[in-house]
């Protein structure tokens, strides 16, 4: 057993050096799932060959080994049979091309919309009272301020809110400020897209970092306007636990 | 008759099945972002010259353009909430050498203040697309602005790091040409790919590069130029990319899966053979 399983390890090595630092002297370098699938081939291959006998392989086989070995077949089995055959070795090389195929998109982005917040900004209480008044002055600042790319109906989709990847944050989905805490709201309007961390591409945001222009108060009384405007109410540290 | 056996022969099929079904799921691709417009800037390869100063020149109606919409600037002051670009259209070319955008937009009038740019990240570093504006968590790095007015009849090369640090580059790369007719702008950029410029982005055919654009309406209005300065309008980061030369060691790559599918299959049926005989 040790002589077979030790070639098969050589043959697996040569074979992933050759794909992976080989080839690529040569060529464009394969992608990941190209090089597992051609390794898995082989090691399929190097199994049957050194490690089984072939009567056992014909007894656990049984009716697929016969149809495979095409003994006693004629008719629909035997084209059925040169069928598979054929079709294997084409949808690996299909694969191979679908995977190599030049692609005109963009790479993938895998951006993380709701990261965690900076420790300074977690648990902290909305310190003004949800007093009509203060909700009612929240809304003005936000029509001022947000509506141009949140939307007068807090739907994302304000005049200045096209051209923009990401576009601003619809509040009227629940999958928005409903999931999130007014302390979270509060670091993301204070420090804007900048402020975000590497995972949720900062560079990427068109958010404002709202610090350099409104004081504290305002942003906390914006928040309640907004979610009062949105329908929603902000998520609370009962609920998290 | 040995589980061992049978165990291996459940395991390399297993392992074969996973290998197919894995690369299918890689294959899939993800389905671009964003419902309207464009996501990305293609610039073609062609052969012969790039049409480096002609915003008419025949080859760009061959081009199937990129659609950018363009928001009013109102991330920070001064902001404006109307402007009058609303949308531009995107073509490019390469030659492997140099490389030529056209920009083509809507303008009702043809003002010596109308004016256009087109912003780029420079390096590995990551930049704000506003003006690669301060970010608080990460180091960011320079955008390089290409910017071309009427006025100027020509571009300057630009770098930013942060506001108020937009100024002109001791080498200047870029040249620009704008002609405007019947409400319509057509301005065309070109460069060569590579510069050894480290304030310049560098453009390597087959590698994405991240592009905004923006757009001023020089109108006078009330004695005033209507859009100036950070009235304008704008786009945040897409994508350019120059397309590679066609690659044929993809043929290579499938008829080498071909030959071990085959192969696979072979010394299955011989080892299924063998046993019958013995
Ligand atoms: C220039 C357009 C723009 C303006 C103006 C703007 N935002 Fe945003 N906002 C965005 C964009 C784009 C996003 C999505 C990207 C991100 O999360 O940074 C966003 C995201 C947010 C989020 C995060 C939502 C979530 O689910 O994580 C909040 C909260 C928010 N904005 C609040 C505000 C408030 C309050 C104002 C007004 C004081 C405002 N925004 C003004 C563009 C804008």
């Amino acid at each position: 057993m040790k002589g077979p399983l030790a070639k098969t390890a050589i043959l697996l090595v040569g074979m992933y050096v050759f794909l992976k630092f080989i080839l690529p002297l040569f060529t464009a370098p394969l992608p990941a799932s190209l090089i597992f699938l051609y390794l898995a081939l082989t090691f399929a291959s190097a199994m049957i060959f050194y490690t089984m006998s072939g009567g056992s392989l014909d007894e656990f086989m049984g009716p697929v080994g016969r149809f495979l070995t095409g003994s006693g077949q004629a008719g629909i089995a035997g084209t059925a049979r040169i069928l598979v055959f054929v079709l294997f070795p084409l949808l690996v090389g299909w694969q191979t091309y679908t995977r190599l195929a030049p692609s005109d998109l963009p790479p993938a982005e895998n951006r993380t919309i709701h990261p965690a917040p900076p420790g300074e900004f977690v648990g902290l209480a909305n310190p003004y009272p949800r007093t009509p008044e203060n909700i009612m002055m929240g809304k003005g600042l936000y029509a001022a301020f947000c509506s141009p790319c949140h939307g007068a109906n807090f739907d994302g989709k304000g005049p200045a809110a096209v051209g923009f990847n990401p576009p601003p944050a619809n509040f009227s989905d629940p999958g928005t400020i409903a999931q999130l805490q007014e302390s979270y709201l509060f670091w993301r309007i204070k420090k804007g897209g900048v402020g975000l961390p590497v995972e949720a591409m900062p560079w990427k945001s068109a958010m404002p970092r709202w610090e350099v222009e409104l004081p504290d108060e305002w942003i906390w009384k914006i928040i309640m306007g907004e979610y009062d405007g949105a329908g929603q109410s902000p998520r609370t540290w009962e609920e998290e636990e | 008759m040995g589980y061992k056996k049978i165990f291996n022969v459940a395991l390399g099929l297993t392992l074969m099945v996973t290998g197919v079904g894995a690369s299918c799921v890689f294959a899939s691709n993800p389905p671009p972002e964003g419902e309207t417009g464009s996501v990305a800037v293609r610039l073609f390869l062609t052969e012969g010259a790039v049409p480096a100063d002609d915003p008419n020149a025949a080859v760009w109606n061959t081009i199937e353009p990129a659609e950018f919409k363009l928001a009013p600037q109102v991330h920070w002051p001064d902001r404006i909430q109307e402007v009058t670009v609303k949308s531009v259209k995107v073509r490019g070319v390469h030659n492997g050498e140099d490389m030529a955008i056209l920009l083509e937009y809507a303008d009702p009038s043809e003002d010596a203040a109308d004016a256009a740019a087109v912003e780029f990240m420079v390096g590995d570093k990551m930049a704000h697309f506003a003006h690669g504006q301060e970010m608080l968590q990460i180091e960011g790095g320079d955008v390089n602005i290409w910017y071309w007015k009427k006025e100027h009849g020509k571009a300057t090369d630009m770098t930013a790091k942060g506001f108020k640090t937009l100024r002109p580059q001791e080498n200047q790369d870029v040249s620009a040409t704008g002609a405007w007719q019947d409400g319509t702008w057509r301005v065309v950029f070109s460069r060569s790919l590579q510069t050894g410029d480290a304030l310049d982005v560098q453009v390597t055919p087959g590698e994405w590069r991240n592009v905004a654009f923006a757009f001023w309406d020089g109108e006078i209005v009330d004695g005033d130029v209507k859009e100036k300065g950070s009235q304008k309008a704008i786009s945040s980061w897409w994508y350019l990319r120059a397309e590679p030369p066609p690659d044929n060691s993809i043929y290579g790559y499938v008829v080498l899966g071909i030959v071990l599918a085959a192969g696979f299959e072979f010394f299955l049926v011989r080892k299924i053979r063998r046993g019958n005989e013995s």
